[in-house]
């Protein structure tokens, strides 16, 4: 009898289970067609009231009132056609978040970046698809020019741009957005403005008229407009934006953030959930200075935050999402390539990472020993094995497309044993008296795949049989405490760029807050020099002198520069994958 | 000792627990590697940015004065009245209230927890207690396999196949989140998305909710209902060899009866344990199943806290995680006592 009841009960769970997803799934079907109908019949009823209203009118009609009425349908016909031609809404899917606040003088992170750009104005900006990051086009300001000693920059402004509240934009505006980064800077000593060194670059910035202002700078600054084009110089509407710090946060718009409405969106709706974002809509911005260039091409953009990369990649994969942009693996983005279903988008990297040594003690005090642990290490099996080929070896600071890049590092070449041996027979090492070292990675997935490229590096430096590799691990928080004390005899480290620009990676070389204690006056002249010129060639010959030194001095070794990929439904156009790193989410659209 | 002095002691004794577990989290957390401070700063930063930095976390000052005024915002009443939730002081990365934050996160960690329960209590009683009747047939072998293998799968490798499967190829359900940010959440009364949308009346959001909650939760559910089943199983065997139960037999009663009118109350008290600290952990946040699904709750934000070494944030979540299975174990051996006199002696 109780065998019969069990057998019973298990027979009624799986019947339970069968019936009460198959309800589920039916209901919801009904439920959703019960919701469109809805929606149609009240549709309907409008179109009737309207029809009857019409009717009504017809007893008044004047000439007019038809001529008004015919450039109305043509109007419809057009913003039909064009609902047609595009879908409505875009949904993005990243695992990505936004650190802390949408308030230019703050944030300094991809996610918060990229979504200001949707939603904020600067004056310049990078033309997308540009190959070097130094195709500049006009945004809000219309033209621009500069003294020839490069320390006065002034800036012809865009007219007849208004904010949400009406407020006609001009030069008042951007000299208060620089006057409040600059002023914010001691009590947000974390934001871009302080990392970029706004108080060290700007001496003040003048109103010239009503629509022309000028940047007074303290020294000649040739990458300026690459200053201008990032986000921490996009304009702020005062009204919004008090001099004094505010607490944008989540929630209502308004309040999240001071740029919105300058931009091709604006933020309609922010939603977070113990410090992570759960939710961000953008809308397109009615007031958009380009929206008669049909900009933004998609209505809304929804981001759908995923926690991790196998789970965003089955959302692409099964059309949750239509685009995948950050962080979908090497693996998978390489497996999705070959499917049908979706569509995988190629593009330039400018994250790099590189090897530091510290200098300050043995062994790696010697210039020797840097140059020739340099020589051993092989970059072309790390991109092949760790990466699937999905980054490319690099043998200067300055990545490839960018003005400066030369492959200065290949004068060492790679697992070039015999210069190792040689390097390091006469610092004393040999195969009896190796060279050991600890080097250090960073375990907490701050950078992609370090263990794995540290095994490699591992590998292909103790095949020169001189050398003894001890590899070092700890969480980014502790990897950081560790470069700052200087225990760490070699470590890897990663570098995104501000802006596109030399400027932004020749310093790596020497950076104090890397903590190699390398410091070489020429090196920090050239660049200097190269800081104070627009003359592209001359500032190519000036970047090549400071990679031919830290080939000598092998301070810091190149290693990497990653690709950029996004994965899409396959009708998806309109992505700019670019040197800039920036994903225009007011180009992209779905349909043809 | 009465029901009742039992219940005020054990609600004492919660306060020195949660008041050691905090000074230890405080200072762990102080001794850990990593300085909150650096982390502000992704690049460069001068040693005048880093110590603005550390004087605007208020971590300049002694560790007395941040472990009492830690203390005073707990006691806060004033700030409790007007946020509804303890002052917990303000994230240290994101300088949001921790308070706050936790709440906000708390709600979708319930609403898997109880869901999950729910499942794995009613699969893992029920086969438990289904094997140890046909002991040692081939039913039992089957139930103790599922048991096994349920209870050694990995909860991340059983959410993908469920995601493939469901989400990829019969794309019947969502592969992750709480709800499709197309559809707006119902109105927040009690945080659930299935009871609010109840709640408002509107059927779809409560079947959209149900989808995406539909899988994390069978994920969760049917891990749990491993552990449930070996419990319940190995129980009932113990309980169905008593004299009691073969007396009862022995009067005439039905298999039926005995089995889940006796036996099984009499089995359910370790069950009930069981399911009490179960359902505690589960209200930490379960981390992978949340990271799995990106279910925005609290074992995702525990997780990412500590990456940041938010002091704060941490002490926060411990205190309310503390808080947790303390409230659940004393509602657990409230109901122990109430069941059992014996544990009052």
């Amino acid at each position: 009898m109780a065998e019969r009841i069990d057998l019973a009960i298990i027979v009624l769970v799986l019947i339970g289970i069968i019936v009460s997803s198959g309800t589920m799934v039916y209901t919801t079907t009904v439920v959703g067609n019960l919701s469109t109908l809805t929606s149609d019949v009240s549709t309907l009823t409008g179109n009737v009231l309207n029809l009857t209203s019409t009717i009504g009118d017809f007893t008044t009609i004047t000439l007019e009132a038809i001529v008004s009425l015919e450039a109305r349908l043509a109007a419809m016909e057009a913003a039909l056609a064009k609902v047609t031609l595009a879908k409505k809404t875009l949904v993005v899917g990243t695992t990505d978040s936004v650190e802390k606040t949408l308030d230019p003088a703050q944030a300094y992170d991809y996610f918060g970046w990229c979504i200001l750009q949707q939603i904020a104005g600067t004056l310049v900006s990078v033309k997308p698809g540009s190959e070097t990051g130094a195709d500049f086009v006009p945004e809000l300001a219309v033209s621009w020019n500069y003294s020839e000693d490069l320390d006065v920059w002034d800036f012809n402004l865009r007219q007849g741009v208004t904010f949400w509240d009406g407020t006609e934009f001009n030069a008042t505006h951007v000299k208060y957005s620089f006057d409040r980064a600059i002023a914010l800077i001691p009590s947000i000593p974390e934001g871009a403005p302080a990392g970029l060194g706004y108080d060290v670059i700007i001496n003040r910035t003048e109103v010239l008229d009503t629509y022309k202002v000028r940047f007074q700078l303290n020294f000649p600054f040739s990458p300026f407009l690459g200053i201008l084009a990032c986000r921490a110089s996009a304009i702020v509407n005062p009204n919004y934006a008090p001099i004094e710090e505010v607490e944008y946060t989540a929630g209502d718009p308004r309040a999240s953030t001071p740029v919105a409405f300058v931009g091709p969106y604006f933020l309609s709706e922010w939603k977070r959930v113990a410090g992570r974002d759960i939710e961000i809509k953008l809308d397109a911005n009615p007031f958009y200075w380009n929206a008669t260039g049909e900009y933004p091409k998609t209505e809304h953009v929804i981001f759908r935050f995923y926690s991790d990369p196998s789970t965003l990649r089955l959302a692409v994969e099964a059309g949750d999402v239509d685009i995948a942009f950050r962080h979908i693996s090497p693996t998978d983005v390489l497996d999705l390539e070959g499917k049908p279903n979706v569509k995988v988008w190629w593009g330039t990297g400018a994250f790099i990472q590189y090897l530091c040594f510290q200098t300050k003690r043995a062994p790696f005090n010697d210039r020797r020993v840097r140059v020739a642990v340099a020589a051993a290490l092989d970059r072309s099996t790390v991109c092949e094995t760790v990466f699937l080929g999905l980054s490319d070896p690099l043998y200067s600071i300055i990545p490839p497309g960018m003005l400066g890049h030369t492959e200065a590092f290949k004068k060492l070449g790679d697992a070039n044993y015999t210069l190792t041996r040689s390097l390091l027979a006469d610092a004393g090492y040999n195969e009896t008296n190796k060279l050991k070292f600890d080097l250090w990675y960073e375990s907490s997935g701050h950078y992609p795949m370090s263990a794995e490229q540290c095994l490699v590096y591992k590998e292909a430096l103790e095949a020169s049989g001189v050398i003894d590799v001890t590899l070092k691990s700890a969480d980014w928080a502790s990897y950081k405490k560790n470069r700052d004390d200087e225990i760490m005899d070699a470590y890897i480290y990663g570098w995104y760029p501000d802006y596109v620009d030399p400027d932004d990676y020749a310093f790596l070389y020497w950076a104090s807050w890397i903590h190699t204690n390398y410091y070489n006056a020429t090196q920090v002249a050239l660049y200097d020099q190269a800081r104070a010129t627009t003359n592209t060639t001359l500032r190519e010959e000036l970047y090549a002198q400071i990679d031919d030194i830290a080939v000598e001095q092998c301070s810091v070794v190149p290693l990497y520069v990653s690709s950029a990929w996004a994965v899409t439904r396959p009708d998806v156009y309109g992505i700019y994958l670019d040197i800039t790193q920036d994903m225009r989410y007011w180009l992209i659209y779905i349909g043809k | 000792m009465g029901l009742r002095s039992y219940i005020i002691t054990r609600i004492l004794l919660t306060i020195p627990t949660l008041l050691l577990l905090l000074s230890m989290v405080f200072l762990v957390m102080r001794v850990l590697p990593g300085d909150p401070v650096a982390l502000h700063f992704e690049k460069k930063a001068t040693p005048e940015q880093m110590e603005t930095m550390r004087r605007l976390l208020g971590l300049d000052k002694p560790l007395w004065t941040q472990y009492i005024d830690y203390l005073w915002g707990l006691v806060d009443f004033g700030y409790f009245l007007e946020h509804g939730y303890p002052n917990l002081g303000k994230s240290m990365q994101t300088y949001e209230e921790v308070g706050g934050q936790i709440f906000s996160a708390f709600p979708a960690t319930l609403e898997l927890a109880i869901y999950s329960m729910i499942i794995a209590s009613v699969i893992g009683i029920l086969l438990g207690v289904v094997s140890s009747k046909s002991y040692n047939s081939i039913l039992d072998h089957l139930i103790r396999g599922f048991g096994t293998v349920t209870y050694a799968i990995p909860i991340f490798l059983l959410g993908m196949i469920f995601q493939l499967i469901f989400g990829v190829y019969l794309r019947w359900l969502p592969t992750g989140l709480r709800l499709n940010p197309a559809v707006d959440p119902p109105a927040s009364i009690t945080g659930l998305y299935t009871i609010d949308s109840l709640l408002e009346g509107n059927l779809f959001k409560f079947f959209e909710s149900l989808k995406a909650l539909l899988l994390p939760s069978l994920t969760l559910g049917i891990i749990l209902s491993g552990m449930f089943i070996r419990m319940a199983r190995t129980n009932m065997l113990e309980t169905l060899r008593l004299d009691f139960v073969t007396a009862a037999k022995a009067r005439g009663l039905k298999e039926s009866t005995v089995t889940y009118g006796y036996a099984l109350r009499n089995a359910f008290l370790p069950i009930l344990t069981m399911m009490g600290l179960q359902f505690a952990i589960l209200l930490g946040g379960a981390i992978l199943t949340e990271t799995t699904f990106s279910w925005p709750g609290l074992g995702r934000y525990i997780v990412d806290r500590i990456n940041f070494r938010d002091y704060t944030a941490i002490q926060g979540a411990v205190v309310m995680f503390g808080l947790f299975v303390t409230l659940v174990s004393l509602v657990v051996d409230i109901l122990y006592a109430y069941f059992d006199p014996r544990i009052r002696l």
